[in-house]
Parts: C-alpha cells; structure tokens; sequence
C-alpha cells in the first residue's frame, strides 16, 4: 500500500470530509480539505498534490467544471470523482472529463483507497512493459505466456487477463468492482460474488504444487497479489 | 363573434353585388332597345321625309300596334314628336313633358288613362331618349319601366329571403357548432378539474360515434391518463415494497450496532460491526437495484449502438460458468457468432448476467444450466433454461413484479429485483420476457425484434 501521499479531498459534506481525511491519515497519508469548488480549484492550482478526490455536486463550482478547468490548465494530478450521481451517463461524463476514476457514494473505504492507490500507481508505472514479474511468477504479455519457477500454467484468454491485472497492481489491493470492471468489462455489481469463484479457480492454477502463496484475499477488501513477505 | 360580424358582411356585399350586376344589365339592354328604335325613326326620316315619320309614329302610337311592339318584359314603348314650339304633333303622350332638348333621361310620369297598357292616374317612370330633328322637331322614344321597376322590387323581396335564409343558417349553425365545441372543451376541462382534484380514475367521456378529431382526442387522452395512472399506481407499489424491504436490514442493521454497544469484549464488538456493515451493504445494493431499474424505465431510449450479443453471452457464460461448476452445476451455451442488434451494451449484459445468476441460484447441485443465443429471421433470443424448481405457471407474471420472490423465508441471497430489472431491460428494448416450464426448472428467453443487419 503506498504511504505518505499528499491528497486534496473537495467535499462540501463536513461529516463525509471527516470520515475521509481520518481514513486516509490512518493510511499513512497527508490530508487536506476544501469545502466548495473555488477553494478546491485555487488549491489544486496553487499547491501540489499526488491525488484529488473530489465531489461533483459542490457549492459554487461544481466538480465537472473544477476538473474540465484544472485538466484545460494542463494539471494531470490523478483525480477521484466520489459522487452520489452513480448513473452510468453520470459515469461517463466524469471520466470523459479527465477523471481517472469514479465512485458512487456510499462506498466503502476499502474500495476508495484500492481505486486510489490503482490511479496513482498508473501514473507512476509505465503500462506498456512486456515482462511482468511477481517473485517467481513471470507473464510475458507478447507471448501470451505465464510462467512460474520456469514451469509453465495454463490459463484461459480471461484468466490471463486477471491475472494481468493483478500483477499490474501487484502489491495493491484490489476490489472485486475494479476487477469486474478493468477485466469484464461490467459496470454494473452482479448480485453473487461470481469474481471469489474466477479467484480461486485462478489461485489453485497459480499455487498448485507451489507452497508459497501469492494471490491473497484481503478481508472486507478485495485481493492482492504481492511477493511473499 | 367577429366571424359573425364577417359573414354577415360577406353576405350582404354578395347580394348587393348580384342586385346591382342585374339591373345594370336591364338599364342596358332597355338602352339599346330604344337607341334603334330611334336610329331606325331617323333614317326614315332622312330617306322620306318628316311627314313620312308623323304618319309612322301615328301607326305605331295606335293601342294596337303598341300592344304588339310591348317587348314582354319592358312594357310598351312610348312616342311623341313635337314641333319646333312644343306642339304636339303625334305620340302617345300629350304634352311634352321635360325641358331638355336632347339625350338620355329618366321621367317620373302620371300615366293617363287613354295610355295603353297602363292603368289610369299611376306614377311610373319613364327611360326616355330625345332627338332633335334638322327640321327643328323633337323626337322621343321611351320605354315604360314599370315592369322592370317590378322586376326589382321582386327580386328585393327574393333576396331578402335569401339573406335571412343564409344568415339564419350560417349564424344559427355556427352558433350550435361553437356550443357544442365549447360543450366538450368543458367536459375536458371538467375532466381535468376533477383529476386535478385526485380522482386518477376519472376519464373524458367519448362519443358513441367515435370518429371525429373530438373522439380521436378524448381517446388519446384517456389512453395517456391510462398510462399515467398505471405508473402512479407502479410508483406507489414500489414505494411501499422499498419500505418494506428495507426495513428488515434495517432492524438487523439497528441489531446489530446495539449489540456492538453491549458487548463488552473487543473481539464480539468488532463482529457486530462487522455485521452491521454489511447489512447497510445489502440496503445499499438494494437501493442501487431500484433506482437502476427506475433509471431503465424512465429513459425511454438511450445511447443506442449496434451491440454484439454474441460477445456478451461469450462475457457472460465466461463470468458465470465458473460459479455453476463450483456449484457442480453442468453449464453449457451454444451462441453463434456475429449476432447483433441495436441497443444498450451494459443493461443487456446486465440483464443476462441476472437471469444466468438466478438460474444458477436456484438450480440444485447435479443439475444443467443451459444458455442458448439463437436468430430467426428478424428475431434474436436469448434462453437460459435450468433443472431447478422452477415457477408455478400462476406465478411466473408476479415475479417480474418487483421485490416478489418465491421462497418467502427468504433464505437464498438477493433483492428480488432481478427479473423485475430483465423486464425492464426488455421493455427498454420492445422485446418480450416469457417464462416457461423446462420439465423440470425453467425456461426464460428474452425475444427482441429488430430490423435484419445481417
């Protein structure tokens, strides 16, 4: 989990802000709060910060405009529209505003700082390496090949694709949405956990006479695949 | 009012017209009449002489000879030649009777008795056309306009009769049309009024008849006073199953965060809260599950696109294959390729997933769930079918309804929302969700009828 990050949080509600800023500092991370969309702006503007999490019904400027605003400004700070709007047109109109990612309130905290450190992490790693390697487990995206110790596993085109995922983000936690999303393509919750089923069957390929597991479930979170301590 | 006013107007001027155009014609050929007559007493009065013409007017002024020159609808004409004194000479009258020399005129005459064809001691008037002659006499042809005078007077009355005949019929017919207009404006109104006031059931009344634009209104507005009604009537169920539903998660949700206030040890308080955490998770699913399906059913149409549905049943088996065999349910799907329609990507695949999820969910282990994609000619199905315990054939329209579920202990996870979401969505699409008996399970398929784009 990544630590000490500088974030921004516009939000007008003082109690949501609150439960926010609190989450985030037992994180490990550094808060700051603007309470309506000019402050915001003037602030994102003015100051640096790794990520933005930002309300879209906001007194005085609203979050669509304060982000079309800063992204016209040439500021490319990852951004997190936390929204109460959770329509899928809501959706695509924040995204197609430059927001990295999107999140229908209520939600819960776990899911917010996945989504959070997934945005920043992005940013950070370039998206376009061919090698992927998590301790001994190695994907070549070329070749379409996984490999781990040397041996080879078999998976199938959608097993591939999670467990590329995974291993883009490996040592971050990632929820079940993220995955429905970024690897089905889904945006939508389909009412059993139908991703802890594709988990496992994934997990018993990866681990299958390995002694030391890689692909972990994180309680009340989602997984996370990440080197043995 | 003001068209009364017009018509009225238009009608008089049409009248005054016709009235005006007749007689003219009359004054016309009355004109003529006596301009030959004259030409024709002029020449015989150049080529023989004056005493030629005396003798001519004499013939023709004899009672018998006028009674046989009378035109038939101008009365008989009218002679007199004086000399250069005014004396008489000959002619039907007996003294000159104007001053003018020459021209046109038009005499108001008291007609004697001895005047043929004319009773005695009557006015009338007289056209008359006069002539000075080289030798210093006067000429006078004239004509009667007694009968053309009656003509008129005839053709006044008849007109008359005509313009209250017209006026009587275009005022009293658009009076009775305007009131039977504003009679049914008012039934409208008042129809209005009365929903207006609460009574959703009340409708505009419509004619027997039925095929006028009156009809045609009344029905479409009943149709969508229908409509509206219905979706109040919708409005009002769901209101009450949400507060229904949500509040059994809720008690457990109150439960439970009064049991984290009670128990003591950290360990049992966390697992309350735990508890308590997921509860709102259901109650937010829920909610997110009614609004998506409100959100589908109010937007009538949108971001329509070519959709594959062969990839999404691909995406879909994909995703829910996993989770029937980990269920040791046998999971098959037969889908052709390059099937497309037009439509929403999101709510089909959504649609699809729920009816995949509720096959699964209620199909024991050792059974079959079966997806099938299929086009027949401008038709394209969509059929899950499972071997589970299927619906009572009374019930499969009820549990398209929201928050209806079979197992009413409610044992198996869910909402109740999903096939009320597959209707929607279908509706969404004009296509149909039917639910049939698999022998043993059930049957649903999801018919969607499209243009051919093969």
């Amino acid at each position: 989990m990544l630590c000490g990050m500088h974030i921004l949080i516009i939000e007008d509600d003082a109690e949501t802000a609150e439960y926010l800023a609190r989450g985030l500092q037992e994180g490990g991370h550094v808060t700051e709060l603007a309470a309506d969309g000019d402050t915001g702006l003037q602030r994102a503007r003015t100051q640096h910060y790794d990520a933005l999490i930002v309300d879209r019904m906001l007194p005085g400027l609203d979050g669509l405009s304060l982000l079309s605003e800063l992204r016209a400004a040439g500021n490319t700070t990852p951004a997190l529209f936390l929204t109460a709007l959770a329509d899928v047109e809501d959706r695509v109109a924040g995204l197609q505003t430059g927001a990295d990612d999107y999140l229908a309130k209520p939600f819960a905290f776990a899911e917010l700082q996945a989504r959070l450190d997934a945005i920043v992490r992005r940013r950070d790693a370039p998206a376009t390496a061919t090698l992927l390697n998590v301790a001994d487990l190695q994907l070549d995206r070329l070749q379409r090949r996984v490999t781990r110790a040397g041996r080879v596993i078999n998976l199938q085109a959608r097993e591939f694709r999670l467990l590329e995922y995974l291993m883009q983000h490996a040592g971050q936690v990632v929820t079940r949405t993220m995955l429905l999303e970024q690897v089905w393509g889904y945006h939508f919750d389909p009412q059993t956990n139908v991703i802890d089923v594709h988990i496992s069957r994934l997990r018993a390929k990866l681990e299958h006479d390995f002694d030391t597991p890689l692909l972990h479930t994180v309680r009340g979170a989602g997984y996370c695949l990440r080197e043995p301590d | 009012m003001l068209y009364a006013g017009l018509f009225c107007l238009l009608t008089v001027c049409c009248l005054a017209l016709v009235y005006w155009g007749t007689m003219n014609e009359i004054r016309t050929q009355i004109d003529a009449g006596l301009r030959a007559e004259t030409d024709a007493l002029l020449r015989l009065y150049q080529v023989r002489g004056a005493v030629a013409l005396l003798q001519t007017i004499d013939a023709r002024s004899t009672p018998a000879s006028l009674a046989q020159s009378d035109t038939g609808d101008s009365g008989p004409r009218q002679y007199l030649l004086t000399d250069t004194n005014g004396k008489v000479l000959a002619g039907t009258l007996d003294h000159w009777p104007f001053k003018a020399t020459t021209g046109w005129d038009t005499l108001h005459l008291i007609a004697q008795g001895h005047e043929p064809g004319l009773d005695s001691a009557r006015h009338y008037r007289l056209r008359a056309h006069v002539l000075l002659l080289p030798n210093g006499e006067h000429l006078l042809v004239g004509q009667s306009l007694n009968e053309t005078d009656e003509l008129r007077d005839q053709m006044l009355t008849l007109m008359l009769i005509v313009a209250v005949l017209i006026l009587g019929a275009g005022l009293g017919g658009g009076w009775w049309i305007g009131r039977s207009v504003v009679r049914r404006l008012e039934q409208v109104t008042n129809a209005a009024d009365r929903i207006m006031a609460g009574d959703l059931a009340q409708r505009i009344p419509e004619t027997v008849r039925g095929d006028d634009e009156f009809s045609l209104l009344a029905h479409k507005l009943n149709a969508m006073l229908e409509r509206i009604e219905l979706l109040m009537r919708n409005t009002r169920e769901v209101t009450e199953n949400v507060a229904h539903d949500l509040r059994s998660p809720l008690t457990r949700l109150r439960g439970a965060a009064e049991m984290a206030l009670l128990k003591g040890d950290s360990e049992r308080q966390r697992e309350a809260l735990r508890k308590a955490i997921e509860q709102t998770d259901d109650i937010v699913a829920t909610l997110n599950a009614i609004l998506n399906i409100a959100q589908i059913e109010s937007n009538a149409r949108r971001d329509r696109a070519t959709v594959d549905m062969s990839s999404i049943c691909h995406d879909a088996a994909d995703l829910y294959e996993a989770l029937a065999e980990n269920n040791s349910i046998q999971f098959e799907s037969v889908i052709p390729d390059g099937i497309t329609l037009p439509g929403n990507r999101q709510l089909i695949a959504q649609a699809v997933g729920n009816l995949l999820d509720n096959a699964i969910k209620y199909t024991p282990a050792g059974g079959r769930v079966l997806l099938t994609l299929s086009r027949q000619a401008n038709r394209v199905t969509v059929q899950v079918s499972d071997t589970g315990s299927g619906i009572p054939a009374d019930m499969r329209e009820k549990v398209m309804q929201r928050f209806v579920r079979l197992d009413t202990s409610r044992s198996k996870p869910g909402n109740g929302l999903g096939l009320s979401l597959v209707k929607a969505v279908a509706d969404q699409h004009a296509a149909s969700v039917t639910l049939e008996d698999n022998h043993p399970g059930l049957r649903v398929s999801i018919v969607f009828s499209c243009e051919v784009n093969s």
